[in-house]
């Protein structure tokens, strides 16, 4: 009797645990989008009744506008240029081994662990010495060196289900490597190529430290939102985040439904 | 490099043509060489060039080759950076074992309590936000805790005064979880749901109560996921810097804010180098720990 009163009070204990934390993650984001909506100038309670005054001047403004071209072109190319490189190395990792593969592959996965706030100096001081400072081709250089990790990541994990000997057989029937990973490997990752480039591209839709320091006069649109912040309460804020935050989560989930990642797990039980 | 490539796995082609064993040998050249040109000119090198800047002389407004310890000396030895040093390390050991003990047992109940929809939904939940806007979820944090803000106003509408929530530990806090919770929580329920099930099943069998079949069997045997979720935690919030510049205001500064203002006001380029320089190591010290800490783990078992 007190066992199963124990069960049912740890079980409703855990749920009200997740169920705040759940509420804690999804709070920020909620608070975004519904005062984007609010027609006062300041976000806080009552709230001022709905308007979409806020989203029309966003649209209306032509920094932000500028801003959104350049997070766009930022965003693909980086998306492009990872995803090409992330198979690079996600396809050496599974294939080779050579004398400083660690090395290698360090160099291609550490990136996102360093602070942005090191890195984005590290980046400015050395791009503004070999004169690629202040334009979108220095910003695309900088978020491939961070996405690239994602892609390797999301395209190796694909590579596991790959048989080894599939490779073999064809070049045994005189493929060519090349041939080989261009009609039987690349088709085999396409669900990882996928979500690498929309995963990269949201990594670089979402950057603003590196964008700041090494883009000049380029803005993107986080660094135009973090310009923003910096000054007086603006209600437009709301108004961008909303835009950017569903472009991220849809890229995200995109990039999720191509990889259908899942925490898979076997049956349950009890306690 | 080429000459001491083996192609792994391959049944059958180490009796192949000189000709394929030849663009066998050329293949990972091709693919390799732009992805380690890349991560070499773009990442290693800036900071390669940020260890040497911190050697470097700043002559009027210009950054000048030098090797002197001048830098070096002035930062270790200056008040502010200790200061920010301590409070940025303090600040960033609270937020990781607040995030462990959040995080554990949140994904213990996502793993072992929720339906498998259930659980694939909290998955995706917690890779949405690890991915977007951190930035603006700061921001939108400070409009729930400002002092017109949406807290205040509904203690202020029940009678209550006003509270100063932001610009002190618990409103940085709020922020750097923001940060790790979600990258922590799923390390640890891919590493729960990696469990073998039969360990748990055989523990109760013989009479194990929950509480010790997690003490026991669950925490031991996921212990370098807690440890990677501890030092990731660690990692993003000692290096993050959004959190103490709008929930803070910059105050009291961590390492972070220091680099950003010193880079962005003016010309001490090699100080925020020595700065950067510091923070690497601290954080290659805590990561190598970590890596120890889950080795001696193995010898012991």
């Amino acid at each position: 009797m007190s066992r199963i009163l124990n069960t049912r009070l740890s079980r409703l204990s855990q749920f009200g645990f997740l169920s705040l934390l759940a509420l804690f993650i999804a709070t920020p984001m909620l608070i975004i989008v519904v005062f984007s909506f609010d027609a006062n100038r300041f976000p806080t309670i009552p709230w001022g009744g709905f308007s979409l005054q806020w989203h029309q001047a966003v649209l209306a403004d032509s920094m932000i506008r500028d801003a959104f071209v350049n997070s766009v072109i930022v965003g693909l190319g980086t998306a492009a240029i990872a995803t090409v490189l992330g198979f690079a190395a996600a396809y050496i990792d599974y294939r080779y081994f050579f004398r400083g593969k660690t090395l290698f592959g360090l160099l291609v996965a550490v990136p996102p662990a360093v602070p942005v706030s090191i890195l984005s100096m590290a980046m400015l001081a050395f791009l503004s010495r070999i004169g690629l400072f202040g334009s979108r081709e220095a910003i695309i250089v900088c978020h491939v060196a961070i996405a690239t990790s994602f892609a390797m990541a999301i395209v190796r994990l694909r590579l596991g289900k790959f048989s080894r000997d599939l490779e073999p057989a064809a070049w045994n029937l005189g493929a060519s490597p090349f041939a080989t990973i261009f009609f039987i490997t690349v088709p085999f990752c396409r669900p990882a190529l996928f979500a690498s480039f929309f995963l990269s591209a949201a990594v670089s839709f979402d950057e603003f430290l590196i964008a700041w320091f090494v883009g000049g006069v380029n803005e993107t649109l986080p660094v135009r939102i973090l310009n923003l912040l910096q000054g007086q309460v603006n209600p437009k804020i709301n108004a961008i985040g909303t835009m950017v935050l569903i472009i991220s989560v849809a890229l995200v989930l995109i990039a999720q439904r191509f990889v259908g990642f899942r925490a898979t797990r076997a049956t349950s039980s009890n306690g | 490099m080429t000459d001491s490539i083996h192609v792994d796995g391959a049944t059958g082609s180490r009796r192949a043509p000189a000709s394929r064993v030849g663009s066998h040998s050329f293949m990972p050249v091709v693919l390799g060489a732009p992805v380690l040109i890349w991560q070499l000119v773009f990442f290693a090198a800036p900071l390669a060039f940020l260890l040497v800047v911190t050697f470097w002389k700043v002559a009027s407004f210009k950054l000048e080759p030098a090797f002197s310890f001048d830098n070096w000396t002035k930062v270790l030895l200056s008040g502010p950076y200790q200061k920010a040093l301590v409070y940025t390390a303090g600040t960033a050991s609270l937020a990781t074992l607040l995030t462990v003990l959040v995080a554990l047992p949140a994904a213990y109940t996502i793993a072992f309590r929720l339906s498998p929809k259930l659980r694939n939904l909290a998955v995706t939940c917690l890779i949405v936000p690890v991915f977007s806007s951190y930035l603006l979820r700061i921001y939108a944090w400070q409009i729930v805790l400002s002092p017109e803000g949406v807290i205040n106003s509904v203690f202020k509408g029940l009678g209550g005064a006003g509270l100063s929530l932001l610009g002190g530990q618990l409103a940085l806090q709020i922020g750097l979880l923001t940060l790790t919770l979600p990258v922590a929580i799923l390390v640890l329920v891919l590493a729960f749901s990696g469990i073998d099930r039969t360990l748990i099943e055989a523990a109760e069998n013989l009479g194990c109560r929950r509480s010790k079949v997690i003490v026991h069997v669950l925490l031991p045997s996921i212990r370098n996921a807690i440890v990677l979720a501890a030092s990731t935690a660690f990692i993003l919030s000692f290096g993050d810097y959004v959190s103490p510049l709008f929930m803070t205001g910059s105050n009291p500064p961590t390492l972070s804010i220091l680099i950003v203002d010193t880079v962005k006001s003016g010309s001490q380029w090699p100080r925020a180098s020595v700065i950067g320089i510091t923070m690497l190591a601290a954080l290659i010290l805590v990561f190598v720990a970590g890596q120890l800490l889950t080795r001696t783990g193995k010898g012991a078992q």
